[in-house]
């Protein structure tokens, strides 16, 4: 095949899938620029008079998703900041130190990624009443941590592993100590790493519904919470709710664009082992 | 060869981001302001309460909170509570959560007697099932406590009996109707009388006038009746058809689902969607039926009564001024049967004795017909309730006044229903309701979509159902 | 610079640790670990524990809301009224093939859209950015969208699209076969991205010279993919399958948004038919036991895949 033709079909398979991924987002954007009339018109317009009134109620009205959005950075970055505080040195001690029950209590931390939401919905918003921490914001992030806590840990693990062990074995008979090597030798090397867990973690903790909708309340309501208020039983405004899902998703989304770089190569240096020689 | 950086930020691009940013900031900080003073209805005027020969601040400095869902009339109370808190001294906080959530967020509250809410919305099919836990409060000792209620001043005896009785279990009251609706056809005044046609009295003209309409080349539909899977969605249209077929749901103490008439009633669902009904239809709840037909897309549909606001909404509906309205068409029994869907305010049993005073308070606030009134004419804001719980509002020549532009006979037809087509046994009210009503409305779609025949869904509904009864 | 004195995948969980020291200082090293480790794992004991002994207790009573006055213990009954009960066999064979197609599909998608991009000159930038979109959208958010703007018949996407082909229009949650295979659909839309992502990373880090060596040997396309790529690549597969095989076992945001388990029990997979049970039967002691029924096949999926991934 020539290598033109090829080139073009590549390209026009390449653009296909750019559409599938992007479509239903931009599609959302669109709708938000929408009146509610334009919403239900059939065939579906491309071609509409846009109207900055959805985003106006959305973020001014009195259904304003700002303190909302709020909520969300509270809950989403405390929660991050102490995954990555508690399961940056936890990753370390599993992946290159020995410890008393190392292996046991290892499992133990795959094991309790695997706990369903479903089962836990109840137990969780018990033990919140009782400690008066129902609707609270520590109350939540500590809820939050009991699933981003394995999966940081678990993905650092793999990360402190590719540390070639000649580095950290010249950094640690510096006599600098140990806190220093580790501060300065061995962290900057899972740089990546970090940044990917950090994204990942604030990805989970941002999205978060079920939990978010049943231990929280008036105070801690993260904005896919208040987006449903959009949902009424009488009547869904659509073009508001996409103005609020793209409220919703902005800062996640400016997140992972500034990152992007980042993931793509944090994913590398975890998965690919041995492809170097 | 280094790839160029697609992500970096040119930097008049980042200056302007920032400076969008400090914009975005400044208008956030200035937010709560404007969202304070659209808050206060102004209208602070408490003599029509304190005509009332009761100490509105006996519980004075209580708080208690509220769980609605996100909704009009609801929305009109809250912009209210201000006044509440004026009057009585008690500070009210309101909840909205997703009508989805609300159930069970109010059943985890009750149920762990941790008191969190002191009242909430509550689906009068519930009832049964939170008495049997003992989780709210009779209302009887609070209507006869003279220190507690002006019986003449609240006259709970106006509210709708059916209402009132869908809020009973076992012969006392447990919840105040709040905001209710009834069923009705809604139908295209002008299409009909394009053909000769008039809103349907029977179930088989219902169908007729439907095959008259009906002409899917230009999207115009003959129908439309809920088809989403759900208790309080297919599940909620179903059992008018199954009473007016003549079905009951017991049989002695059993529950019977399977009868010849249930599913004669079934087929007529069946076959009414399949043939007049815009394909979409099995997914579509209400709010998507009034959207269809105000969009102009369906001759006919029976639902909600409040739906009209919708109807009537000038931003999205084509149809204003083209809206007919009427009872239920009769079945086979000469019966018509509405819906008694209302929603009420009970009382949480894990409250403390203050906080109770300060609830029942709040609800008698509430249900009264002056806080009726200013949720409705008498509100500052567009949307003016139409779901009232009084005999007398409905009467009153304000709410005649303020719904004369619906359509013909919009109050006439409703006002009708509420009086004398409704059936407190419309749905069998027992405690598993819940899960009954799941088993139903998943053998419904099952036969609303062609998966199973109607008497197939139907007895595998019941032995499910007698699974569940059995425990 | 040599950096890896790994073997290509002999990784353990849990590899050898560094052995320099005397045993002397292997005290204070041990210290050092533990207080490195146990403020994790203190906090995991704490919010885990709890619920997990509440879960078990649970399911092992009879807790059912609706009828109160049946409450009791219940010992293994529960467990056994699930061996009889249709509806859970019918949402464990759901959740195999929703999890199987799921990966399935992912990871061969994923794979070939990274061979792709590979060749295409420029844009691979924007493919790299539009990948990320539906990795950063709550599921919530896209089983709601999907329902709506993308499958609702008549004026949906996919619908419009059907009819526009001359397929015709199809409802496409509505219909129980239809509605499994969207839910597969809306979760492989959504993830796939995640494994193109890695494997495309994975890809564009393999040394060229080794397939400059292959095709001067005269090997054909398929051959130097089967043969050299493959096998390069293969530790990010393991991983990309690892991870969303335990997403997919885990997966209710969407599905319940979009389908809610239905049309019927059409979509109803375990996860999904714990939570009817519990939320809206009502029957607390039978959703606890599915829940730990769910957890067990979880563990005993993810300990046969880490063990795969460790050998070899």
């Amino acid at each position: 095949m020539p290598r033109r033709v090829r080139t073009l079909i590549l390209v026009a398979l390449a653009a296909l899938l750019l559409a599938v991924w992007a479509f239903p987002v931009l599609w959302a954007l669109l709708t938000s620029f929408k009146t509610e009339r334009d919403v239900l018109a059939y065939p579906p317009t491309l071609i509409f008079e846009p109207t900055l009134r959805n985003y106006r109620d959305v973020l001014f009205g009195s259904a304003s998703l700002l303190p909302n959005l709020a909520s969300s950075i509270i809950v989403a970055g405390v929660s991050t900041l102490a995954t990555l505080l508690l399961a940056i040195p936890a990753a370390y001690a599993l992946a290159r130190l020995e410890f008393p029950g190392r292996r046991v209590s290892g499992f133990y931390i795959l094991a309790t990624q695997m706990l369903p939401p479903v089962g836990l919905i109840i137990p969780y918003y018990l033990v919140l009443q009782k400690a008066g921490a129902l609707d609270t914001y520590w109350g939540l992030i500590v809820i939050y941590l009991t699933f981003s806590l394995p999966f940081a840990i678990w993905l650092m693990v793999s990360y402190f592993e590719d540390v070639p062990r000649e580095m950290e074995e010249a950094a640690l008979l510096d006599r600098a100590g140990r806190v220093r090597a580790l501060w300065y030798v061995i962290l900057p090397q899972v740089r990546g790493g970090i940044a990917v867990t950090t994204i990942f973690v604030f990805l989970n903790a941002w999205n978060e519904f079920l939990f978010a909708v049943v231990l929280g309340g008036n105070r801690v309501r993260p904005v896919t919470v208040a987006m449903f208020n959009f949902i009424s039983v009488e009547q869904t405004l659509w073009a508001k709710l996409a103005a609020g899902a793209m409220l919703a998703m902005a800062p996640v989304i400016l997140l992972g664009l500034l990152a992007q770089r980042h993931i793509v190569k944090g994913l590398t240096v975890g998965a690919v082992k041995g492809a170097r020689r | 060869m280094k790839e160029r950086d697609s992500t970096t930020l040119r930097r008049p691009a980042r200056r302007r981001v920032l400076q969008q940013g400090a914009a975005l900031g400044a208008a956030a900080l200035a937010a709560p302001y404007v969202l304070r003073s659209a808050h206060a209805q102004s209208n602070a005027d408490i003599a029509p309460y304190t005509q009332a020969k009761v100490n509105w601040r006996q519980a004075e400095g209580a708080e208690i909170a509220v769980a609605v869902i996100p909704a009009s009339y609801f929305d009109n109370l809250i912009a209210l509570g201000s006044q509440f808190e004026a009057l009585t001294g008690v500070r009210v906080r309101f909840e909205k959560v997703p009508p989805g959530q609300i159930r069970q967020k109010a059943m985890l509250d009750l149920s762990s007697r941790t008191a969190t809410y002191a009242t909430s919305a509550t689906d009068p099919m519930y009832y049964p099932l939170y008495v049997s836990n003992k989780w709210i409060d009779p209302l009887d000792t609070y209507l006869r406590d003279s220190a507690l209620t002006d019986a003449a001043w609240f006259n709970h005896d106006d509210i709708f009996k059916a209402w009132r009785d869908a809020d009973s279990y076992e012969g006392k009251p447990y919840a105040v109707p709040y905001d209710g609706e009834v069923t009705v056809q809604v139908y295209r005044k002008d299409l009909y009388d394009a053909k000769g046609l008039k809103a349907a009295d029977t179930l088989d003209d219902f169908l007729k006038n439907a095959a008259a309409i009906n002409d899917p080349g230009n999207r115009v539909y003959g129908l439309a009746l809920r088809g989403f899977a759900g208790a309080g969605q297919n599940m909620y249209i179903y059992p008018s058809l199954f009473k007016e077929f003549g079905g009951n749901w017991f049989s002695g103490k059993k529950v019977v689902v399977n009868s010849p008439e249930a599913v004669r009633a079934l087929d007529w669902y069946v076959d009414a969607e399949t043939k007049y009904a815009p394909p979409a239809v099995r997914n579509w709840n209400w709010p998507d039926i009034a959207d269809a037909f105000s969009q102009g897309t369906l001759g006919c549909y029976i639902d909600a009564h409040s739906s009209a606001s919708v109807l009537v909404n000038p931003e999205k509906s084509k149809v204003i001024g083209k809206i007919g309205f009427a009872r239920w068409p009769k079945g086979p029994g000469g019966k018509r049967v509405t819906s008694i869907w209302n929603w009420g305010f009970p009382i949480n049993a894990a409250l403390s004795e203050k906080q109770k005073k300060a609830t029942w308070l709040f609800i008698t606030w509430a249900a009264s017909a002056e806080t009726q009134a200013r949720t409705s004419w008498k509100f500052a804001g567009p949307a003016k309730r139409t779901g009232l719980n009084r005999v007398s509002l409905w009467k009153s020549p304000d709410f005649v006044a303020m719904t004369k532009d619906i359509g013909p006979n919009f109050v006439e037809a409703a006002l009708t229903s509420l009086e004398q087509d409704t059936d407190v046994d419309w749905r069998p009210r027992v405690p598993q309701w819940p899960a009954i009503g799941d088993t139903m409305a998943t053998a419904i779609q099952a036969a609303l979509v062609g998966q199973k025949k109607s008497k197939e869904a139907l007895d595998e509904a019941q032995a499910r159902i007698d699974q569940i009864l059995k425990g | 610079m040599v950096r890896d004195q790994h073997q290509p995948g002999s990784h353990n969980v849990f590899p050898a640790v560094i052995n320099t020291r005397s045993s002397r200082k292997s005290v204070s090293d041990r210290a050092f670990a533990l207080l490195l480790f146990l403020p994790a794992l203190v906090t995991l004991i704490v919010t885990t524990s709890a619920p997990l002994v509440y879960l078990a207790w649970t399911s092992a009573m009879r807790i059912d809301l609706s009828m109160p006055w049946r409450s009791g213990f219940a010992g293994v009954d529960n467990y056994v009224k699930m061996g009889a009960d249709p509806r859970f066999w019918n949402s464990l064979w759901l959740t195999l093939v929703y999890t199987a197609s799921t990966v399935v599909l992912q990871v061969t998608l994923g794979l070939s859209l990274a061979l792709l991009v590979l060749r295409i000159p420029r844009g691979q930038a924007a493919l790299r950015i539009a990948a990320i979109l539906p990795l950063v959208l709550a599921p919530v958010v896209v089983g709601l969208f999907w329902r709506t703007l993308v499958l609702s018949p008549d004026v949906g996407l996919v619908d419009v699209v059907t009819r526009a082909l001359g397929l015709g229009s199809h409802n496409w949650l509505g219909d129980p076969q239809l509605a499994l295979i969207s839910v597969i659909a809306i979760h492989t839309w959504q993830w796939t991205p995640f494994a193109f992502l890695v494997i495309l990373a994975s890809l564009s880090s393999l040394p060229p010279d080794v397939f400059e060596a292959a095709r001067i040997d005269r090997a054909n396309a398929w051959q130097r993919f089967r043969h050299i790529t493959l096998p390069l690549i293969r530790p990010a597969l393991v991983i990309v399958v690892i991870m969303r095989t335990m997403i997919a076992l885990s997966a209710f945001a969407a599905i319940f948004a979009a389908t809610g388990g239905g049309p019927g029990t059409a979509t109803e997979i375990l996860n999904l038919y714990a939570y009817r049970t519990s939320f809206s039967e009502l029957n607390l002691g039978y959703g606890a036991s599915l829940a730990v029924v769910l957890l067990a096949i979880t563990l005993a999926v993810s300990l046969v895949m880490f063990r795969v991934r460790r050998a070899r």
